[in-house]
């Protein structure tokens, strides 16, 4: 839940995730992005299970996703310390299409 | 990426971090006019104690609550600093000692590659203890600094129904900061007796100067029984329940018969202490001992936060987690260490300097050491630990096979050991989740040694190879 009381966010965004069109505002995290969407599997485990974040502060890697955008490859990123951007294209371990 | 895209930079001193530690130790040796790298995960400074809020937000009466008046004083004077640059969104993937001093590998978007420096200050922090028991790893189990972290710096609370389980005071203040943000606590537990968590309370209004964290401790729990939420003592998680997230908590209760019960959540927020985040100086072969009782490894210094490594530093809570108050006090000493090194202060003139932070360290450490005993984790990861679960969150490695590697592999049971024949550790977190735990179960209750560390080693945030080179 965003808090509203006192804040302002800034420009809203909108990303994909799995697809998927999220909206966000310029400012949050992917982590912050995703459950605010309610999307709150991440990344899959050995054994097929959602994991999502764990420590919100960079150690725990459970947040990985693959974060496409400006034309280059996907990459690997911490969720929890990379920022929402228009346009990016983020692949959760839980996609339909794995 | 050309070797032209590496951008290098060269600086008198680079730190590692910019928590309180930092702040102090850039206000001193900054203010002598030595250029000061600070590094930092984050994109602004301030460490998790002061989660900023991205530089996009707006937001009014951020952490107002006195007991972060002093770090964010410290945080207001780096603009003060011309010589100090902040370099955010940067992980520090490996230091190496050069012919100069140190060379530092960065990777990050848009941030120097290398940075080089005569000397190094490792102030990188702690985090939460990651205890492992059936269920944590389902989505929605989170740490309360994570928690905390949402909403200091994003302003966002889990939806639904939370549950604080823990042994640190520091859930009452995370667990009020989210009532006050309009989030539905449902409980906040401790796994000791009340009579325990009450004594440490008691020590609010005492004659210790470190008091204004428990104090705020002490106001938080009033504020929490003034909302409604529950306060309960003497249980502990035994089990995260649900299939794809966390729908509820199962504790146990102290005492004959160890009752359970459920109660029902969508986050569980766990609060079981801080480890010292090590891994960087350790991988300079700083030396360490451990940093009982919530765990980890702590770097041993001198009385000017010289490392056992020349011409690296340490400062704050990877000396020792003893809060924010402690890491400004270290990070003020630290800097007249490098200021004293350089020849910039004579040895008297750094002694007068240093007279009263030592004084207030003497504090601040004794409080640490009372918070330390009041708060131990031990018994609570006892209970937690009594059926199967995975223990390496990155490898899926249960502590029934650490167990039965230890047991089947004689001669072969100290951690690294474990590591090899398991691969717990082994995953991207680099055993940051898993370490304190696998060291617990090696060495059966015996206080762990150096030897019985995982080996830190290259690199020590885990960083895609594109951003690295």
């Amino acid at each position: 839940m965003r808090v509203a009381d006192k804040v302002e966010r800034g420009a809203p965004l909108t990303l994909t995730v799995d697809g998927r069109p999220v909206t966000a505002f310029e400012g949050e995290t992917l982590a912050t992005a995703l459950l605010a969407a309610g999307i709150d599997g991440f990344r899959c485990d050995l054994e097929g299970r959602p994991r999502g974040p764990f420590c919100n502060m960079g150690v725990c890697y459970e947040c990985l996703l693959e974060v496409a955008e400006g034309g280059g490859p996907a990459v690997r990123l911490r969720g929890c310390i990379t920022p929402a951007r228009a346009g990016q294209a983020i692949r959760t371990g839980l996609a339909d299409d794995r | 990426m050309t070797a032209d895209a590496v951008q290098e930079l060269e600086v008198d001193v680079a730190v590692v971090g910019a928590g309180p530690a930092a702040l102090a130790f850039a206000e001193r040796v900054g203010g002598a006019g030595l250029t000061v790298a600070l590094i930092d995960e984050q994109l602004r400074p301030g460490g998790q104690i002061l989660r900023q809020p991205p530089g996009a937000f707006r937001v009014d009466g951020w952490l107002d609550s006195p007991v972060y008046r002093r770090p964010k004083a410290a945080l207001a004077r780096l603009a003060g600093l011309p010589s100090v640059r902040f370099i955010g969104g940067a992980s520090v993937a490996s230091a190496y000692p050069d012919e100069r001093g140190f060379e530092l590998w960065l990777a990050g978007a848009g941030v120097p590659r290398r940075v080089r420096a005569r000397r190094l200050l490792a102030a990188t922090g702690c985090y939460d203890l990651p205890p492992a028991f059936p269920g944590w790893t389902l989505p929605g189990v989170m740490t309360a600094g994570a928690v905390q972290a949402f909403l200091k710096s994003q302003q966002f609370t889990p939806d639904g129904r939370i549950v604080f389980c823990g042994t640190h005071p520091l859930q009452l203040i995370a667990a009020e900061q989210l009532v006050k943000a309009g989030a539905r606590v449902e409980a906040v537990v401790f796994a000791q007796p009340a009579g325990a968590v009450l004594r440490l309370l008691a020590h609010a209004p005492a004659a210790l100067a470190n008091a204004g964290k428990l104090a705020q401790a002490a106001s938080a729990l009033a504020g929490l029984l003034r909302a409604g939420v529950a306060v309960r003592f003497g249980a502990a998680p035994v089990r995260a329940l649900g299939e794809d997230r966390v729908t509820g908590v199962e504790l146990e209760r102290l005492g004959p018969g160890a009752a359970r019960e459920t109660l029902a959540c969508e986050a569980l927020a766990l609060c079981f202490g801080f480890l010292p985040q090590s891994e960087l100086p350790r991988s300079l072969e700083a030396a360490f001992a451990w940093a009982g009782p919530y765990g980890g490894w702590r770097i041993l210094h001198d009385d000017w936060m010289r490392s056992s490594v020349p011409g690296l530093y340490v400062a704050g809570e990877v000396t020792g987690v003893g809060g924010a108050d402690m890491s400004l006090v270290e990070g003020a000493l630290a800097g007249l260490g490098v200021l004293l090194d350089e020849g910039h202060l004579t040895a008297a003139r750094a002694d007068d300097m240093a007279s009263g932070l030592r004084r207030e360290h003497r504090r601040c450490a004794a409080f640490a050491a009372m918070l330390r005993d009041l708060t131990s984790p031990e018994a609570a990861l006892a209970r937690m630990a009594r059926e199967d679960c995975i223990v390496c969150r990155c490898e899926n490695v249960t502590r029934r096979a650490i167990e039965d590697a230890r047991r089947d592999n004689v001669g072969l049971d100290r951690p690294t050991s474990i590591k090899l024949l398991t691969r717990a550790g082994m995953g991207p977190c680099q055993g940051r989740n898993c370490e304190h735990a696998v060291v617990r179960l090696a060495c059966g209750g015996r206080e762990p040694r150096p030897m019985d560390a995982f080996t830190a080693r290259f690199p020590v945030r885990a960083s895609p190879l594109g951003r690295l080179v």
